[in-house]
């Protein structure tokens, strides 16, 4: 069975994802701030979807989630390290579709780049610099595996108890959201610039730790 | 910024520099170059200071020097005011006197380190030493010249800090070896006792005076005083403790002066600057006796104008007792470089006595005389160790003074200058004379004049309320004053200096809430005046004059020129700073710093008379203190040199009968037991710490861990028993494997948390969040 | 069912995260291991876009959290690969399960 599903996922994956990819535009473009003399505010019109835009947001979302969940239970019961990377695409590129649906448009095509783009080719390349076959199992007791799932099954069930019986503070109507990369470029060098700044120095400390590491000898 | 301040700046940066470039590239450099880098590093400071203090020194008008120069490094909101934090360059005559003797010291002793420690730096684990040492030398410059700099108390306190790792990890520098790591991290430790005191201080400091910087502080300080507002009008419980607010101004005082005591090893966190001497030589110079512990006293002398009578009476007890305790200790010692620790303790003592009674000038004054030859005694039996390979015992010395000519004339230099040789009444004298003399002339106006003086003269005062306080000689907030007579304070008025001070109702009002010390803190330091130049002399004589009492050490004794020369300097140093150096820009910086009305009158001829005059003392021959003192310790330093050469002169047998007799044995004993503070702290600190922990694990150990053994033993024997019992009822033998087995299994799940995998890790993590987030729901939902 | 809400998001988020743990439990390749990681980042991170666009007050300071979160986990995976390389050049193999030397 488990091998079923992940050769379902294996085929159903990129197609899912060229579905969405084709369909997100379509979506952002019904949700698209509208450039008034507001600004970058979001108009009352772009909130208050219609019953079509609703039916669409959520049939994407749906589907998105689906991506999302399927190619993790994938990853959780896929015993091969290469699969794992390619279900972790299917997961990563569906977060960033869920981004879009989120009118954070800039961290979801950040989130393809870096994650998507950068991250997993890194993974892919540590699996092949590290294995000494791309197909070598490492199996893990069966009662390890019942123990961890009866943890996480509790974990994830009284985290489900708490997200869906909290009552958020919801500020959806007042809310002007928008992630133009101006809004963000300004952010980043005035309210954020120490983070910025800081973040700037850990990567040159993880670029020459990372070279240290790795290096031969 | 005016060109002052950046030279100043460029000569705090240019260790920094050094330090950076060996500590990523020394150890390409190799062994001797490294040194001459960091020597580079310091020399161009050197050149800064001495730029800056010609410029200070020709300058007419002083006061239009003084800056305070910087930008804002964070500005705080706070209490609806805006509260920056200053990272600012503070230019005044104290800073430019310090930074100048700093630098000179450590220029000499880096030039001496690099033939010091080429003998000294041998491989660990495949590391070269050497670069390292100058590499923690080069940042240790920069975090004292940083700290002489910073014109607010917080960025002194990080200075402050930085100075503190530089000295850990200089006295740990042989790492390997265990009794230089322990003293490490004794001193560390000692340290944050003292600079949990600080960090209280600060925090007084922020909460009250909403300001870090110095001259800001000090001002509201006093405004606050005037107004009774701010920190004076605080009325806090502490526990059913009530405090008032000049109590609790006074404990701000008290708490800043808790850094001092640490980084100046007064009683009773002394104890560390003994252990400290395992580090390298130079570094026992540099560090641990011309500049990190005189931080210590440049802290109370820049936070003077915080301190009210009462906490600068506690700073004059501490260093009262310091200096007493630790003079005797040195008595006793064998080790050459324990006795110069502890004779550095005992001028540390006299420094921070002196501040405490109010002789700001002289205390710091011998600051910077002490700095040059106790420095230079320093390196003169790091000298002697290097000549003798390593034998620190002066039992095997004796006789050196032909193998080592240079180090024995300027340690007997040393010697002179730390016992105070001089001649009374005709002005001539080494370092130690005049500032000891300065030091005990105001204590003697403490104890024994002090009520005669301020007594009569607020009588006096009492028809003319207005000219009394005039006369009142008081200096600022909470600071020492000298009651003077009024016809003397207006001739000096007359004079054109300070006069504008005098009309100071506030400082006449401190003035009277001043304390007259107890004569004991009078007499104490005149007995030490006795004792210290026997101890050096005892010292002196003993390492190089007598004959040879090691053959063998005494064979391989030579000098090695890089490490005289430095000696040499130093020396110099010694002789002009006594004479001259700094005397009346000291006496001005006071008035600077302490914002007094300081009569400042120099004539250059007689410093003894600029210093008398600069404390208010009177003119009056019959109340003279330096007349008094002149018979009272005015010949100290003969009786105590005299007497260490009579018992020494024939080597150490004398001695040796002497230390046999029946009360001076337990004496001895007591004091080469260093009066057990070590053995007390042991025992009640460490041991009390110990015993705490013990306890609680104990009882973990007795109520928690043996439980659970417990009742698994118990149920597996339950179960077996049951089981057992079954197998004889029924005869079903597997049923002792299943026993067998779930024992093993219970044994198997007590030892799965300990499997070293990462994974599991991550299960318990999880298993342990779920549990945390369940109690929560728990809680909510209940 | 059809008003897609923050609890939606959030939903998806905690079971994206839940499963980022198991596979860090249950993997015992540290590549694996990696893998579980960015899982959990990646449902942290939904969080923090979600509750930016239905919670937040007219700034975009969740999605700019979130690029930092995506910052680091860049820079941990860097790190992690290199780690991942050590330890196969120490232990010959990159089962997690062989690196309790310390364990005693």
């Amino acid at each position: 069975m488990t091998l079923r599903l992940n050769q379902l996922m294996v085929f159903a994956t990129p197609i899912i994802i060229a579905t969405l990819v084709v369909i997100a535009p379509v979506q952002a473009a019904d949700t698209e701030l509208p450039q008034s003399e507001q600004g970058l505010t979001l108009s009352d019109q772009g909130i208050q979807k219609s019953a079509d835009g609703g039916m669409l947001e959520a049939l994407m979302f749906y589907i998105c989630a689906a991506v999302v969940l399927g190619s993790g239970l994938a990853i959780c019961l896929s015993k091969n390290i290469v699969r794992m990377a390619v279900y972790l695409f299917g997961t990563l590129a569906s977060v960033a579709l869920m981004y879009f649906l989120l009118l954070a448009n800039f961290i979801g095509v950040i989130q393809l780049i870096v994650y998507a783009g950068g991250t997993l080719i890194l993974l892919i390349f540590g699996v092949m610099l590290t294995s000494k076959s791309p197909w070598a199992k490492f199996d893990v007791k069966r009662n390890e595996m019942i123990a961890a799932g009866v943890i996480c099954a509790l974990f994830a069930g009284m985290l489900l108890m708490v997200v869906v019986n909290a009552e958020w503070p919801l500020e959806t109507d007042a809310v002007v959201v928008g992630s133009s990369m101006t809004q963000f470029g300004s952010a980043l060098l005035t309210d954020y610039l120490v983070p910025f700044e800081a973040m700037s120095v850990l990567l040159l400390v993880v670029m020459i730790g990372a070279a240290y590491m790795a290096r031969q000898e | 910024m005016g060109n002052y301040e950046i030279a100043l700046c460029l000569g705090v940066v240019a260790p920094l520099f050094m330090f950076a470039v060996l500590a990523f590239v020394g150890h390409r450099i190799g062994k001797p170059t490294s040194g001459w880098v960091a020597v580079l590093g310091v020399l161009i400071s050197l050149g800064c200071a001495t730029y800056v203090l010609t410029g200070w020194l020709s300058a007419t008008d002083k006061a239009a020097l003084m800056a305070t120069t910087g930008y804002d490094w964070v500005v705080l909101n706070l209490f609806g005011n805006e509260m920056p934090i200053e990272f600012k360059v503070k230019l005044d005559g104290l800073t430019v006197m310090m930074y100048f003797m700093v630098t000179l010291v450590s220029t000499c002793i880096f030039v001496f380190s690099i033939g010091y420690m080429a003998g000294h730096s041998d491989e660990v684990d495949g590391q070269c030493k050497f670069h390292r040492f100058f590499c923690y030398l080069s940042l240790f410059e920069f975090s004292m010249l940083g700290l002489l700099i910073s014109s607010s108390i917080f960025f002194l306190f990080v200075f402050w800090e930085l100075v503190g790792l530089c000295s850990y990890l200089l006295i740990g520098f042989y790492f390997d070896k265990k009794f230089a790591s322990n003293a490490a991290m004794k001193a560390f430790i000692t340290n944050r006792v003292g600079d949990f005191g600080f960090l209280l201080g600060l925090m007084l400091v922020f909460v009250f005076l909403q300001t870090f910087d110095l001259d800001q502080a000090a001002a509201t300080f006093r405004n606050q005083y005037e107004t009774q507002s701010g920190i004076f009008a605080a009325d806090i419980d502490i526990l059913g403790w009530h405090v008032s607010g000049m109590d609790l101004a006074t404990l701000m005082g008290i708490g800043l002066f808790c850094g001092a005591m640490g980084k100046s090893a007064q009683f009773p966190l002394h104890v560390w600057l003994p252990d400290a001497m395992a580090g390298p030589t130079p570094v026992s110079a540099l560090i641990h006796a011309a500049t990190m512990v005189a931080a210590g006293v440049y802290l109370v002398a820049r936070v003077f104008r915080l301190l009210t009578p009462d906490a600068q009476f506690f700073i004059a007890v501490i260093g009262c007792i310091t200096l007493t305790i630790t003079a005797l200790i040195a008595i006793v010692q064998i080790d050459i470089k324990k006795v110069l620790a502890y004779s550095t303790l005992s001028q540390l003592g006299y420094m921070i006595f002196g501040m405490g009674v109010g002789a700001w000038p002289a205390a710091l004054f011998h600051l910077i005389t002490h700095a040059f030859f106790k420095a230079m005694m320093f390196l003169g039996s790091g000298q002697v160790i290097e000549g003798c390979h390593h034998v620190q015992d002066m039992r095997k010395m004796g006789g050196l003074r032909k193998k080592m000519p240079v180090t024995c004339w300027t340690f007997l230099i040393g010697v002179a200058a730390i016992a105070g040789v001089g001649i009374p009444g005709a002005h001539i004298g080494l370092g130690g004379y005049f500032s000891k003399d300065e030091v005990l002339a105001v204590a003697y106006e403490r104890a024994y004049n002090w009520e005669d003086r301020f007594g009569g003269h607020a009588a006096e005062g009492g028809h003319r309320e207005g000219d009394a306080h005039s006369a009142a000689p008081a200096l600022r907030s909470g600071q020492v004053i000298f009651a003077s007579g009024g016809e003397h304070a207006d001739s000096h008025a007359d004079a054109g200096h300070g006069g504008g001070h005098h009309d100071d109702p506030v400082l006449a009002g401190i003035a009277a809430k001043q304390h007259k010390i107890p004569k004991w803190m009078f007499w104490l330091p005149i007995i030490i005046a006795y004792v210290t130049p026997f101890y050096m002399m005892r010292c002196w004589w003993m390492t190089f004059m007598g004959k040879p009492r090691d053959e063998e050490v005494h064979h391989h004794a030579h000098e090695s020129p890089l490490m005289w020369a430095p000696l040499i300097v130093l020396a110099a140093g010694t002789l002009i700073s006594s004479f001259y150096m700094f005397r009346p820009e000291l006496g001005e910086a006071a008035a600077h710093a302490t914002q007094a009305p300081l009569v400042v009158s120099v004539d250059g001829e007689v410093p003894n008379k600029a210093q008398h005059e600069l404390l208010g003392l009177s003119h009056d021959k019959d109340k003279d203190p330096h007349a008094a003192l002149i018979g009272i310790v005015g010949f100290a330093w003969v009786a105590g040199i005299g007497l260490a050469i009579l018992i020494y002169r024939n080597g150490l047998d004398l001695a040796e009968r002497i230390r046999r007799l029946p009360l001076i044995r337990f004496f001895h004993w007591c004091l080469m037991e260093k009066l057990f503070f070590d053995h007390i702290y042991d025992t009640v600190l460490v041991g009390g710490t110990k015993w705490v922990l013990a306890q609680v694990s104990r009882a973990v150990d007795t109520y928690i861990i043996d439980g659970i053994a417990n009742l698994l033993g118990r149920s597996t024997v339950r179960i077996a028993e049951f089981s057992g019992n079954i197998m004889d009822t029924g005869g079903v033998d597997g049923l002792v494997d299943a026993i067998g087995e779930s024992t093993q299994g219970v044994g198997e799940m007590v030892r799965q948390p300990q499997t070293g995998k990462i994974r599991n890790y991550i299960m318990f993590g999880t298993a342990g969040a779920v549990l945390v987030l369940a109690a929560m729901i728990a809680v909510v939902l209940s | 069912m059809f008003e897609i809400g923050l609890t939606h998001y959030l939903v998806v988020a905690t079971l994206l995260f839940v499963m980022g743990i198991y596979v860090m439990m249950t993997k015992r390749n540290a590549i694996g291991i990696l893998i579980g990681v960015e899982m959990v980042l990646n449902g942290a991170n939904i969080n923090l876009v979600a509750f930016n666009r239905y919670n937040g007050m007219s700034g975009i300071d969740g999605q700019i959290t979130s690029l930092f979160v995506i910052v680091l986990a860049a820079a941990e995976a860097a790190l992690a690969v290199a780690i991942c390389m050590n330890f196969y050049k120490n232990l010959n193999t990159v089962d997690v399960d062989h690196g309790d030397t310390l364990a005693g």
